[in-house]
């Protein structure tokens, strides 16, 4: 009897390995295989692995004025629509947290509620709304789009990390004398920064990697990155786009290594960011 | 000293904090869906940019036919597919890091799921398909499971790759949080009673979790069929997803009214998807789920 369990235990265990083990290739391979191929030094896309290796396709992502252009429209568009949600978020958050009034719950569940409409129809509709009010300006309709789409994650790691900061702290300064606002920037402010600063960058990020309201706002002379790659891949597949991939997952490497010192990739997990 | 059940109010603090969030709420997002709502009754007059007069409900009378209908259940059959195998693969994932005594590992996990949610998924997709798609190291797969890379059934099967990368990292994540809410306690003492491991994970540790792996099943399927990139770039213009169809719509044939209505029908799924999720969660929560 003892066997047969030791038995079963040993395949329960070789069977959990399998499949983690299956998880952790699925998500890592194509992306090896990606770094890889952007060093390919063949001027088309052969079987894997390169024969050979070069910079061409760094270089000719670097030559490629829609790309130039593209990454600084996205550059331009992410900054400024990651400025305004943020504000916007993390002041509304802090009202979240702290005031008890009526409505207060249906007022959370719609500053969220963005985040559960899929982009394409805030994209469709933002379009059809600009042309109504008689906005035209790519830019403008942009960042509009970004904004709305960005908001729900500034306000919840805000609201996140505040959730944290125990009253007691802030009703110490009042009763001291300080003004509400005055608690707000000298105490609460600095105790929700690690919120803010991650709802900020996840407003960045987001926002930077937007293909379907983009595709959806911009216009042929204002184009951002992902809407210039996306054409690109649709037309003609080479490996300029491996190239950018790579320099993306270097970025992220980076952001996530940042992340880890600032905060701990172990209390991002924990405080339940990316969790409901 | 207050009254003691005085109505509580906003102060003007809060309110002034609040505003411009809620001003952007208001003029971005709620009037924006309120309009196309109006449009989605709208008739579509070919050739003219926009929509005409009157009201009609031929705009949703139209998707219902089977040619439309298809689109929706393609989306929803990927889906669900693509967030049960989300379920399988991320478990074991998230069980090792809930639960592993080594830090590094641990940390090692969150870097890899946290990395990926933070990198671009254009990159992912590109990645994907330069992995998976006719020239590709494990284009092999295709031929071994009957369906050629080159053929026209393999977009179906790279689409819903291209959904596993994007939906895992999430999912697995947000299971850490579930395993973790799990007290360990409970399984040792499964064990210390002579249980087998197995057995313990299958009779102690499964029924526990059972509230967080549906709640990440319905919010992987919310993002599949929400998904609009991962079919446009890897269904090659053969697997096209509702989404896909409301940009079509739009972009193609210029009918605006008809975009609009699956933009609604769209939201409306959304919504039901969430509101399931609540009402489950909150039933299972209340049959009593020991923290």
């Amino acid at each position: 009897m003892t066997g047969s369990h030791a038995a079963l235990d040993r395949l329960a265990g070789a069977l959990f390995r399998v499949v983690l083990a299956a998880a952790v290739l699925f998500l890592v391979i194509p992306v090896v295989v990606s770094v890889f191929l952007s060093f390919d030094d063949r001027a088309f896309i052969g079987p894997f692995p390169p024969k050979s290796f070069s910079l061409r396709w760094y270089a000719s992502f670097f030559e490629n004025p829609a790309y130039l252009d593209g990454l600084f429209n996205s550059l331009k568009v992410a900054t400024l629509s990651t400025l305004i949600s943020t504000a916007a978020g993390a002041a509304a958050a802090y009202a979240l947290a702290e005031g008890r009034f009526p409505g207060r719950d249906a007022l959370e569940t719609a500053f969220l509620s963005p985040k559960f409409v899929p982009t394409v129809v805030v994209g469709f509709s933002m379009l059809g709304f600009a042309s109504a009010i008689g906005v035209f300006d790519a830019f403008t309709r942009l960042i509009m789009g970004h904004v709305i789409i960005t908001i729900p994650f500034t306000v919840r790691a805000t609201l996140a990390a505040l959730v944290g900061i125990r009253r007691s702290m802030v009703e110490a300064a009042i009763s001291l004398g300080a003004p509400p606002w005055r608690a707000f920037l000298d105490v609460t402010l600095p105790l929700a920064r690690t919120g803010v600063v991650a709802g900020a960058l996840m407003a960045f990020v987001l926002s930077f990697d937007e293909v379907a309201v983009s595709l959806f706002l911009s216009d042929a002379f204002t184009q951002t990155l992902p809407i210039a790659l996306v054409a690109e891949m649709r037309a003609n597949l080479n490996l300029t786009v491996a190239a950018l991939s790579t320099m993306f997952a270097a970025a992220t490497i980076l952001i996530v290594l940042l992340l880890d010192r600032a905060v701990g990739l172990d209390r991002v997990v924990g405080q339940g960011m990316y969790r409901g | 000293m207050t009254r003691p059940l005085a109505k509580p109010r906003i102060s003007l603090f809060h309110a002034a904090l609040l505003a411009p969030g809620v001003l952007i709420v208001l003029v971005l997002f709620v009037a924006p869906i309120a309009l196309m709502a109006l449009e989605s009754f709208r008739p579509f007059v070919t050739g003219k940019v926009g929509s005409g007069s009157g009201w009609t409900l031929r705009n949703y009378a139209e998707l219902m036919e089977p040619a439309y209908a298809f689109y929706f259940w393609e989306t929803f059959r990927i889906g669900f597919i693509v967030s049960a195998t989300a379920l399988l693969l991320g478990a074991p994932l998230a069980f090792l890091a809930a639960r592993t005594r080594r830090h590094r590992l641990r940390v090692a996990i969150f870097g890899l799921l946290i990395g990926l949610l933070f990198m671009s998924l254009i990159a992912r997709l590109y990645a994907i398909q330069m992995t998976w798609g006719s020239n590709g190291p494990l284009a092999f797969f295709g031929t071994l499971i009957g369906v050629p890379a080159r053929s026209a059934p393999y977009a179906a099967i790279q689409v819903a790759l291209g959904l596993l990368h994007f939906v895992l990292p999430m999912v697995a994540l947000m299971l850490v949080g579930t395993f973790q809410n799990i007290n360990p306690r409970l399984e040792e003492a499964a064990a210390s009673l002579g249980a087998p491991r197995w057995r313990v994970a299958l009779t102690v540790t499964l029924p526990l979790a059972v509230p967080g792996l549906l709640s990440a099943t319905m919010i992987a399927l919310a993002m599949c069929i929400s998904s609009f990139v991962v079919p446009l770039i890897l269904g090659r213009g053969i697997v096209l997803f509702a989404t896909n169809l409301m940009y079509v719509r739009f972009s193609d044939v210029a009918n605006y009214p008809s975009g609009a209505a699956i933009g609604i029908i769209m939201l409306g799924l959304a919504a039901l998807i969430v509101y399931a999720m609540m009402r489950l969660t909150r039933a299972l929560a209340g049959a009593g789920a020991p923290s």
